[in-house]
């Protein structure tokens, strides 16, 4: 190749990169900034004028914060397994087995989805009533793997139509039955759009805000981090965006975590190319 | 490491999935009163201490339970209200009581309330809570507003005493450097309707008139009353001598902050900065509204203790909130409330004996707050009370600063078409469909009719088996049983978490259900869908288009970014890969509310960030979200910037899974790497990522974030109509709940369900066709 081509190829790369980068970084700089910053009075102010991390001090001695987070964390890891095995075993049977009615149960798990589960919290209420679910962090769990699982098989189905049959036949040949051939070849093979399952499974439990704002009501140590830091600026009497801020960034330690030690599941792009065709 | 990270992380979820499953067992007391009480923790602990006198005194068990805020305990209370561990006592804002009275949740408490109690207590403690002639709580505290004002440039006893006074102190207060104003006598927010109130009052116009007897007649709206004209003239006039904001996105927080940078004499605010003025050193009093004791009185929120009507031991919770209402109790409270020795002014006592006691008086501003107790006017707890709010804005702010085009508009034809707009508002909110009878033989009917057509489809499905061949016929039997088997865990959820909230909404969206009438609701029939198409929609035509264009940008510049940097990202180096999609994801993971809120303050027109760091490279500021066609690209491009990581990292997982060949074949032919990405990359992701994207154009066409950033706004001329961003599902949300239909919320909802639904088929027909050539 045409080595001045290369170089402005690579040049245009990065500098899309790093555009990007600053567009990124803004808002969350913005964050960082306000969650240090004292005596911040609204979201428009450009740069706070002293910096502090009293913030900080008081989110962890005022508030229940860490509590509120490990809560959190609960709900999302546990939330997370959970879609994980419904995923798996769902996408396993829309993408490998021919069975009466699947297209009409894959439209309907995708049509279901397009009514705002949030808009009938009326509804979702009387469900957690019936099952005794009300300020259970298990409730939590259960409707956020509902989300979860219901909205992910989409994205895992197809991913799983792209591994080859082929691989299916030859273990059959091979006589393998049909769970060790989900087990043993495929499962491997989709790890990373289970990497990426599970990520958004965590990443939407551990963000839900309007279900759990409502069933949640007793007992304040109770709440997940999501309704806690909400009422950092749902305060009674004006709004705390410093610590607001201080906790949303805290708060996102745990999704940074996990994304960084699930990463190397699904990059290293071409290099590997499990799957000849 | 590895392997203490795996026992480690089993450790967790172990631990984790036992706190889940084993029950908290609580020590279970016979029956206690139960208390929602406040957000704060010293306030509680000293309920806690109040229970435990009061158990010990009548051996009734109390239990007091933390809240998150205050603002969710009407709804939380409706919730509730009927549970096994329902709240008896509950702690709430007076404007909330007006819709729970009307469908019979409180417990009205006129007997209670003793001429003793009477005297002990300001008055709009009781007024507050009182409601077509029955009282139904006792305020706690007062949450007002007054004359806030910096003392070192104005000095108490100069404050101003009538309103004309007001305005020539402040004028002459104000001080200039050359065209720059160094201080300001007062700043007047104008499209605020909240701290303007006892001004507006001053001229005669008010939000609801009286009936005789002194209940709100919500039919009777003041905002088009002929002094209102003055009262536009008065504020303009103001305007020209800077003491209104001049800014038309000006808001209460940039009077605040100059109050609290020490630029600003004397604001009409309450004391909710107080430890902001106090940190940054301003001299600070509260004191009376000009003309404060007569009829300009503030706007105000009460906020007490009512009564469960649905206790199952109102004698004991009536006796337990008489014990808290005592001078002594209320002193314990008040104290822990206001962070004892802190003093913050975060409860403003309604008890006279509080507000007369050492702890208030000693405290200047303390002391002044509670002074104006018997200066307050409180804001209107009827279900209707807060409808002028939703319009004040938009209309003010076009009276004073012109419509979207900048012309001026009329204030008189514009204050009429206001008050006709909540006079309408009020009828909507008041009306009643006659509710239908259902004869018990329908329901026979109904389900026989099922029986027979579900009856029918498997005998048909029958006869389809039969033809088949005999072995590939059991095999695809045994297939169908398996396959349905395994999915009917998910399956379940579905039909909880899914299913039933879409019928019960259906449901709902066939009875008469609203704010009015939240317990006893029944079958109208088919009535809300009528009146959804009798009355039409202002601009739907435009507003289904922006709907449509937005799913579709912010989605497909989401999945085209997502791929294109997955891609770029397997070529740079892989150090700087792994920092790239660290920073990457920030916008995935941080919670999206915090965020939005974030980008709304970096795009402010005025003072926001991005036009400052334009300002700083010479470029002039961009109405980002001000002006209606940049406010759309800016909601497009906010919520592409929140979900293009996402696709980036769905996309890098499936390009692990695309065949190297393919591409080497492309260099063989000596493609270049635009050419391959286009051609080779983004067929095969797209590929992967119908259904996804059908799913993210679905979530997309929900949107509420972009009412976070917007409001929907710029609004549109027309009171009432969609704003620029409203997309289909925030404008007909917000027309529903600001008159509490709550049915005609549903019968909405599922009419976007079918369109949306319909679209989304339409769509994932298509994709098929994509997808599996």
């Amino acid at each position: 190749m045409n080595p001045k081509r290369h170089f402005v190829a690579r040049l245009t790369t990065y500098l899309f990169l790093f555009m990007l980068i600053i567009i990124t970084l803004i808002p969350f700089v913005y964050i960082v900034m306000i969650a240090f910053g004292k005596n911040v009075v609204g979201t428009a102010a450009v740069i706070p004028d002293a910096f502090t991390t009293a913030n900080f001090s008081r989110l962890f001695t005022e508030t229940s914060f860490l509590q509120w987070m490990m809560n959190s964390i609960i709900v999302g890891l546990v939330t997370t397994i959970i879609a994980v095995i419904f995923v798996s075993v769902a996408v396993y049977v829309f993408s490998r087995m021919r069975f009466a009615g699947k297209k009409k149960l894959f439209d309907f798990i995708l049509l279901i989805q397009v009514f705002p589960l949030t808009l009938s919290m009326v509804s979702i209420f009387r469900i957690f009533v019936a099952f005794g679910l009300l300020n259970d962090l298990k409730g939590l769990v259960v409707v956020n793997a509902a989300i979860a699982s219901a909205g992910l098989v989409l994205l895992a189905k197809g991913y799983f139509d792209t591994i080859p049959y082929d691989l299916d036949e030859a273990a059959m040949m091979d006589g393998a039955n049909r769970f060790q051939i989900a087990v043993q070849i495929i499962l491997p093979l989709a790890k990373p759009m289970l990497a990426v399952v599970a990520i958004q499974s965590f990443v939407i439990a551990y963000n839900e805000y309007a279900i759990a704002s409502t069933v949640m009501i007793q007992g304040i140590d109770s709440m997940p981090l999501a309704v806690g830091i909400q009422s950092m600026i749902a305060g009674q009497y004006g709004t705390n965006w410093s610590m607001y801020c201080a906790a949303a960034v805290f708060g996102s330690v745990p999704m940074i975590i996990l994304f960084y030690a699930l990463q190397k599941y699904f990059i290293g792009g071409l290099t590997e190319g499990s799957i000849k065709m | 490491m590895k392997r203490i990270m795996l026992v480690s992380l089993i450790t967790i979820l172990v631990s984790a999935s036992i706190s889940l499953i084993v029950p908290h067992v609580a020590a279970e007391t016979a029956m206690p009163v139960r208390v929602w009480f406040s957000q704060y923790e010293a306030e509680n602990e000293a309920m806690v201490t109040l229970a435990e006198a009061f158990e010990s005194e009548t051996g009734i068990p109390v239990e007091v339970v933390p809240r998150i805020n205050i603002f969710n305990a009407a709804d939380d209370l409706v919730n509730n209200a009927e549970l096994d561990d329902r709240p008896d006592i509950v702690f709430m804002q007076a404007p909330d009581i007006g819709r729970l009275v009307s469908s019979g949740y409180l417990r009205p408490l006129t007997a209670f309330i003793d001429d003793d109690l009477k005297a002990s207590y300001a008055e709009a403690a009781f007024s507050a809570f009182s409601y077509n002639g029955e009282t139904y709580g006792v305020g706690y505290s007062i949450d007002s507003y007054g004359l806030v004002y910096n003392k070192s440039l104005i000095a108490t006893e100069n404050l101003p005493k009538t309103w004309d006074e007001f305005f020539t102190t402040a004028a002459s207060l104000t001080t200039y450097d050359g065209d720059e104003v160094l201080i300001y006598g007062t700043l007047l927010n104008s499209r605020d309707m909240w701290f303007n109130y006892p001004l507006m009052r001053q001229y005669g116009g008010y939000y609801y008139g009286n009936y005789p007897n002194g209940d709100y007649n919500p039919y009777d709206v003041g905002l088009d009353h002929p002094g209102m004209i003055e009262y536009v003239a008065k504020m303009k006039e103001l305007m020209e001598s800077d003491l209104v904001l001049q800014s038309k996105i000006g808001s209460e927080s940039d009077i605040v902050s100059r109050f609290a940078n020490g630029k600003v004499a004397m604001i009409i605010y309450g004391l909710w900065y107080a430890s902001t003025f106090q940190q940054r050193g301003i001299d600070y009093g509260i004191a009376s509204l000009p003309d404060g004791r007569e009829t300009s009185r503030a706007l105000t929120t009460v906020q007490g203790f009512v009564i469960n009507n649905r206790t199952e031991h109102a004698s004991e919770a009536e006796r337990f909130l008489r014990f808290i209402l005592s001078d002594e109790a209320q002193q314990l409270l008040i104290e822990a409330g206001n962070g004892h020795a802190q003093k913050l002014g975060t409860r403003n006592p309604a008890n006279r004996n509080v507000m007369a006691s050492d702890y208030v008086q000693d405290d200047p501003v303390l002391a002044s707050l509670s002074s104006l107790n018997d200066e307050c006017e409180p804001f209107p707890n009827i279900p209707e009370g807060t409808i002028w709010y939703n319009y004040t804005t938009v209309v003010f702010q076009s009276i004073f600063f012109g419509d979207a085009s900048g012309n001026p508009v009329d204030p008189q034809q514009k204050l009429t078409e206001l008050a006709d707009r909540i006079r309408a508002d009020v009828a909507l909110m008041n009306y009643t469909a006659e509710r239908i009878e259902i004869p018990d033989w329908i329901w026979a009917v109904a389900a026989t009719a099922l029986i027979i057509f579900l009856a029918l489809r498997i005998i048909q499905s029958q006869i389809r088996r039969r033809n088949r061949k005999g072995h590939e016929n059991r095999l695809a039997f045994r297939e169908t049983v398996i396959a349905w088997t395994l999915m009917l865990p998910l399956l379940g959820l579905l039909a909880v978490f899914y299913v039933y909230p879409i019928l019960h909404n259906f449901y709902l969206s066939l009875t008469d259900y609203s704010g009015i009438n939240l317990h006893e609701y029944g079958l109208i029939g088919f009535a809300n869908y009528r009146s959804i198409i009798t009355a039409g929609l202002q601009g739907l035509a435009s507003m289904v288009v922006w709907t449509i264009i937005f799913a579709v940008s912010v989605v497909s510049c989401s999945f085209l970014l997502g791929t294109m940097l997955a891609s770029v990202l397997n070529k740079v180096s892989n150090r700087m890969a792994k920092i790239c999609r660290i920073i990457f994801i920030l916008p995935w993971v941080i919670p999206t509310v915090i965020t939005l809120l974030m980008w709304q303050g970096l795009l402010a027109t005025d003072g926001g960030l991005v036009n400052h760091l334009l300002g700083i490279i010479g470029l002039s500021p961009i109405p980002w979200l001000s002006d209606p066609r940049v406010a759309r690209l800016s909601s497009i491009l906010v919520m592409t910037w929140f979900s293009f990581p996402y696709f980036m990292v769905v996309a890098s997982g499936i390009l692990k899974a695309i065949p190297r060949d393919y591409y080497e074949a492309a260099r063989v032919d000596g493609a270049g790497s635009f050419f391959t990405f286009f051609y080779i990359t983004l067929p095969l992701v797209f590929r992967a990522l119908v259904p996804t994207l059908i799913m993210g154009f679905i979530m997309q066409f929900n949107q509420f974030g972009i009412y976070i950033l917007t409001s929907g706004g710029p609004a549109s001329d027309t009171i009432g109509a969609p704003g620029a961003t409203d997309l289909l599902i925030t404008y007909v949300f917000n027309t529903a709940f600001n008159t509490n239909r709550y049915a005609v919320a549903a019968a909405y909802s599922v009419i976007i369900f079918l369109f949306v639904g319909g679209f989304s088929a339409m769509a994932m027909r298509i994709g098929r066709r994509f997808s599996e050539v």
